[in-house]
């Protein structure tokens, strides 16, 4: 998956209806009316919801002309998942130097100022 | 919605970690940019350049070069100081002349992030440092088609995804 393309799928999660949306068609297909039902928001609204899902590879939609249902398609979410995973990894890293240099520092004191010198200072 | 308020309480992706060190002495390795210059970057990478002007609405710029040489850049906009508590600040990719960038050859970083750091103090001169981060922009596309509240963009949507992604693990049912 491209950066852009990646993008486009996070911006889709933003939302906290089309989260919830996603959250329902993690049950199973559903119909656009039923996906509706619990939303506080017009029928035009949910559709421009379905739209940006979609459009974000996040769901696709049937072609029966009236009943449409809407699914969910694990990749992209595969995609996101991943990326969070890269993310985690860009902190760890840098938690891991800070590790060191915190210990680095540390040992630095002890040694500038002898009086509170202890043994096994380092691990 | 029910489904909103479990989103905004278990919004956010969080990193922790317990540091053998007094908050005072982590809240300076954050907070210096000779300190930052020591740390900062993945491992095998140098920082070139390390910039910093530390108060709400400046900015941290760094410059890092990659074992290969490739030069790298990146931006702390700050939005909250509390020292020696609580930082609060948007991280992006840059250039050189710090300006925001949104791509990077690096790593698929598809957009900003707001992170929040907390450094609390534990017994023993131990310190734990928790960062939570969330989506920060929309794409332009995004904005422009759809009037989509600040508010919502802050909610974090990660508690959500964890449910999605466990989804993804299970067997289909269908």
């Amino acid at each position: 998956m491209t950066t852009d393309r990646l993008s486009t799928t996070f911006a889709a999660l933003a939302d906290p209806t089309r989260r919830a949306i996603l959250a329902r068609l993690v049950q199973g297909e559903t119909s656009v009316t039923d996906l509706a039902k619990p939303f506080d928001i017009s029928g035009p609204a949910i559709s421009r919801h379905l739209k940006v899902l979609e459009h974000a590879g996040l769901i696709t939609r049937g072609r029966e002309a009236q009943w449409r249902p809407c699914r969910i398609e694990p990749n992209a979410l595969k995609s996101v998942d991943d990326w969070l995973e890269k993310y985690r990894r860009f902190w760890e890293e840098r938690f891991d130097r800070l590790e060191d240099y915190l210990e680095e520092l540390q040992a630095k004191e002890l040694k500038e100022k002898p009086m509170q010198k202890k043994r096994g200072r380092r691990k | 919605m029910n489904a909103h308020q479990s989103d905004a309480k278990s919004a956010d992706f969080v990193i922790s970690r317990v540091f053998d060190a007094p908050r005072d002495l982590v809240w300076k390795a954050f907070t210096d940019p000779e300190h930052m210059k020591q740390w900062w970057g993945p491992k095998g990478f140098t920082v070139i350049h390390s910039k910093m002007d530390l108060r709400p609405g400046g900015t941290y710029h760094y410059g890092m070069k990659a074992p290969d040489g490739t030069p790298m850049w990146g931006l702390f906009r700050y939005r909250e100081i509390v020292a020696p508590e609580r930082m609060v600040f948007v991280n992006s990719f840059s250039d050189e002349a710090g300006s925001v960038t949104r791509h990077t050859g690096h790593m698929a970083w598809p957009l900003e992030m707001v992170t929040t750091f907390t450094f609390e103090e534990l017994p023993n001169g131990k310190t734990k440092l928790t960062t939570r981060s969330s989506a920060h922009n929309a794409t332009e596309q995004e904005q422009k088609t759809f009037d989509t509240s600040h508010d919502s963009m802050k909610q974090g949507w990660t508690g959500t995804l964890d449910q999605l992604t466990g989804y993804l693990a299970k067997p289909k049912a269908r």
